[in-house]
């Protein structure tokens, strides 16, 4: 491939936290820095050679949005697990993604956003429920595709998990967009409840369109010992310091080698084999992509309709 | 006299129980069935050696191996849509015109199994389904029961056979791949050579001609089947996997006996293990029946099956045997279905839609599940 791959050492160390996980499929091409034409003015005589540069670097360029689109639509991308995988399987399923988003709008929302959903029900009073919480996993691929969103009600911490392609999803509203530190918000259950406390009819907080998302830095404090999981080992970077919480032995474990895991980010076959790879995904999205624009395109010209209000003759 | 007094003692109804009978310890076999079959003895004859063992790909010319790719391509042209690979009656296929009835044994499809996802249900029950593609299946052979005789048979009964056998490939290959003895069991039905052979027991109404296709829409939606496959080959396993023992505590001073078995015998007259005892062994690798099975959407283009249920033998892109189930109270006769008989022929039979669904599976495509109030 023409594209030219670099690959930060920053970034390299947070997929390896990544790793930690199980939720790895989107970060196989970790940071694709392309080469931007220098000369945007046109120069009188273009040579074979240039033209072809030119060429590459728009073929790079829309290659790279292709790519981006990794992030918006994870859970297009199989498991990459070479036992598992089946063609036909996948294209059967990509079908059927796309059938279910014609009928609903699945925005895009990232772990760390705010999003609300309205879902049918039997058992609640009116067959209806909504519940609105912060999203602390995104998992999944396929219709398996899940989210756990998480708020505090009546001083008692509620998850609930749905998947993102049950039909009896209504609506999925994205109250506030954003991202934080970390791919997994477990830690929130071990920290205090001011910090996935949200009020449930709070309104939908709106951005111009194409901005990039922001990411909320916020670094969340712990309650004390005990906790579910042993956070000091798990390299949590939304987490604030916990080294005074911890005894000294917890204290010295976690500084020991075994836990920090050195030499993953010298498996270059680790990354390999827990990812698609860039050739497959751009058969992938170049499939979806244009049925997902024509949604998109529908959706917004009903928008417009119904913002449209007919005048009625007065007298 | 001597004559008389011999036929009287053949008839002495009293014979069996005069004659002495050693004493024996009677055991009781704790298993149903022998957990590892005993090993057939006589080779199949139908199955002849298939892949050769060297290619002498190094004494071709280029002009050889492109002579020898166009012999292929005359022989064998290219496939009619919905049919899979070339069949050479797909023009004239003769029909059977005999109808269903409820003691006739259908043919069977090989299917393979391609993966595993969720569909929901019209009450917005979550439910995982399997998908097999049945992969290009063609007739290739059909032994009347006169002429049939299975190597090996359970029970030895005077009545006559009343299955004949019929065989069916599917997954068709080029033939160069092939020994020359394994490429002559399809001269018959003139189709390419098949990767995959299986043998189905049929009623001699229900025997198809040499070279027919078979389709996904050989079965029906809501109709249930048995799936036969090869289990996943789990190797030398212990009892705690094997057979889901408990094992022994974790701590509490037990020592070096966490995932053992226990006792494994009684002492006294018994002073042995019996057999069928649950031991450590080989897991897995071996052919087993999931039993009815309910199909719930099928894709014509394709030739996909969604099935009910996650539990098929064999993993991800493994070859299974899919047949009409044999249980009574899941078969076509009590659930007043009406199977296509002998097959599906495209030309005989309705025209069929690409996407068939049961009634209570929610199609992608239908808008969002919405409960309503019971107004009482």
């Amino acid at each position: 491939m023409a594209m030219s791959v670099r690959v930060r050492l920053g970034s390299q160390f947070r997929n390896i936290m990544r790793v930690c996980f199980h939720e790895n499929r989107h970060m196989s091409t970790a940071e694709i820095v392309v080469e931007k034409s220098e000369n945007p003015k046109e120069p009188e005589r273009i040579s074979l050679e240039e033209q072809q540069r030119l060429n590459d670097i728009a073929k790079n360029e829309r290659m790279e949005k292709l790519l981006n689109m990794r992030f918006a639509y994870q859970e297009f991308l199989p498991d990459p697990n070479p036992k598992n995988r089946n063609t036909l399987k996948e294209r059967l399923e990509r079908r059927d993604m796309l059938a279910r988003r014609s009928n609903v709008e699945i925005p895009e929302f990232y772990v760390g956003s705010l999003v609300a959903v309205m879902h049918s029900d039997p058992h609640a009073p009116g067959k209806n429920n909504r519940f609105m919480g912060i999203c602390i996993q995104k998992i999944g691929a396929g219709l398996r595709a899940s989210f756990i969103l998480r708020n505090f009600i009546d001083g008692e911490g509620v998850e609930i998990n749905f998947d993102m392609y049950d039909p009896t999803i209504q609506r999925i509203d994205v109250i506030r967009l954003e991202k934080r530190l970390d791919e997994e918000l477990f830690y929130l259950r071990d920290a205090p409840p001011e910090y996935s406390t949200f009020p449930v009819d709070m309104e939908p907080e709106y951005q111009p369109e194409g901005s990039a998302v922001p990411v909320n830095e916020i670094k969340v404090p712990l309650k004390p010992l005990p906790w579910l999981v042993k956070w000091e080992r798990m390299g949590m970077k939304g987490i604030r310091d916990v080294t005074s919480m911890l005894t000294e032995k917890r204290l010295r474990m976690s500084k020991l080698k075994q836990f920090n895991k050195p030499w993953e980010k010298y498996d270059l076959l680790k990354m390999y084999s827990e990812t698609i790879p860039i050739e497959d995904q751009v058969e992938i999205f170049s499939e979806i992509q244009e049925k997902l624009h024509e949604l998109e395109q529908h959706r917004y010209k009903m928008k417009r309709s119904r913002n449209f209000v007919k005048p009625t003759k007065m007298g | 006299m001597t004559t008389l007094l011999k036929v009287l003692y053949g008839f002495n109804p009293l014979k069996s129980f005069l004659t002495p009978k050693p004493d024996f310890l009677e055991i009781t076999c704790r298993s149903k069935h022998r957990i590892l079959p005993k090993p057939k003895k006589r080779f199949p004859p139908w199955l002849i050696k298939s892949t050769r063992s060297t290619r002498y790909e190094d004494e071709l010319t280029s002009e050889n191996k492109t002579f020898l790719k166009q012999l292929v391509q005359e022989k064998y042209p290219r496939p009619e849509s919905g049919y899979g690979s070339y069949s050479p009656l797909n023009l004239n296929i003769v029909e059977s015109a005999v109808e269903w009835s409820p003691s006739y044994q259908r043919a069977g499809l090989i299917a393979r199994k391609i993966g595993v996802y969720p569909m929901w249900m019209k009450d917005g029950r979550k439910v995982l389904t399997t998908l097999f593609q049945v992969a290009d299946n063609h007739v290739i052979k059909y032994q009347p029961p006169e002429t049939y005789k299975p190597m090996i048979t359970k029970r030895k009964t005077s009545l006559p056979p009343s299955k004949g056998s019929l065989i069916i490939g599917a997954d068709s290959a080029d033939p160069q791949l092939f020994t020359k003895e394994y490429c002559g069991l399809f001269e018959e039905s003139g189709v390419m050579p098949k990767r995959l052979l299986a043998r189905f027991h049929v009623s001699p109404e229900a025997a198809l001609q040499p070279g027919t296709p078979l389709l996904a829409s050989h079965f029906k939606v809501g109709q249930y089947v048995d799936i036969r496959g090869k289990t996943i080959n789990r190797g030398f396993q212990g009892v705690m996997k094997r057979w889901g023992f408990h094992g022994m505590p974790a701590s509490h001073g037990v020592t070096k006996t966490h995932r053992r078995p226990g006792n494994i015998g009684s002492g006294g007259k018994k002073a042995r293990v019996m057999p069928g005892t649950k031991m450590p062994g080989h897991m897995g690798n071996r052919y087993r029946v999931l039993k009815a099975q309910r199909i719930v959407r099928i894709n014509t283009k394709y030739n996909v099956l969604w099935v009910l249920g996650s539990a098929s033998p064999g993993e991800c892109n493994s070859c299974v045997q899919i047949f009409d189930t044999v249980l009574p109270l899941k078969n076509c006769n009590y659930l007043k279905q009406t199977p296509y008989f002998p097959t599906y022929y495209p030309g005989r039979d309705e025209e069929l839609p690409e996407e068939l669904m049961v009634d209570d599976l929610h199609n992608f495509n239908d808008p969002t599940i919405m409960f309503t109030e019971d107004e009482e």
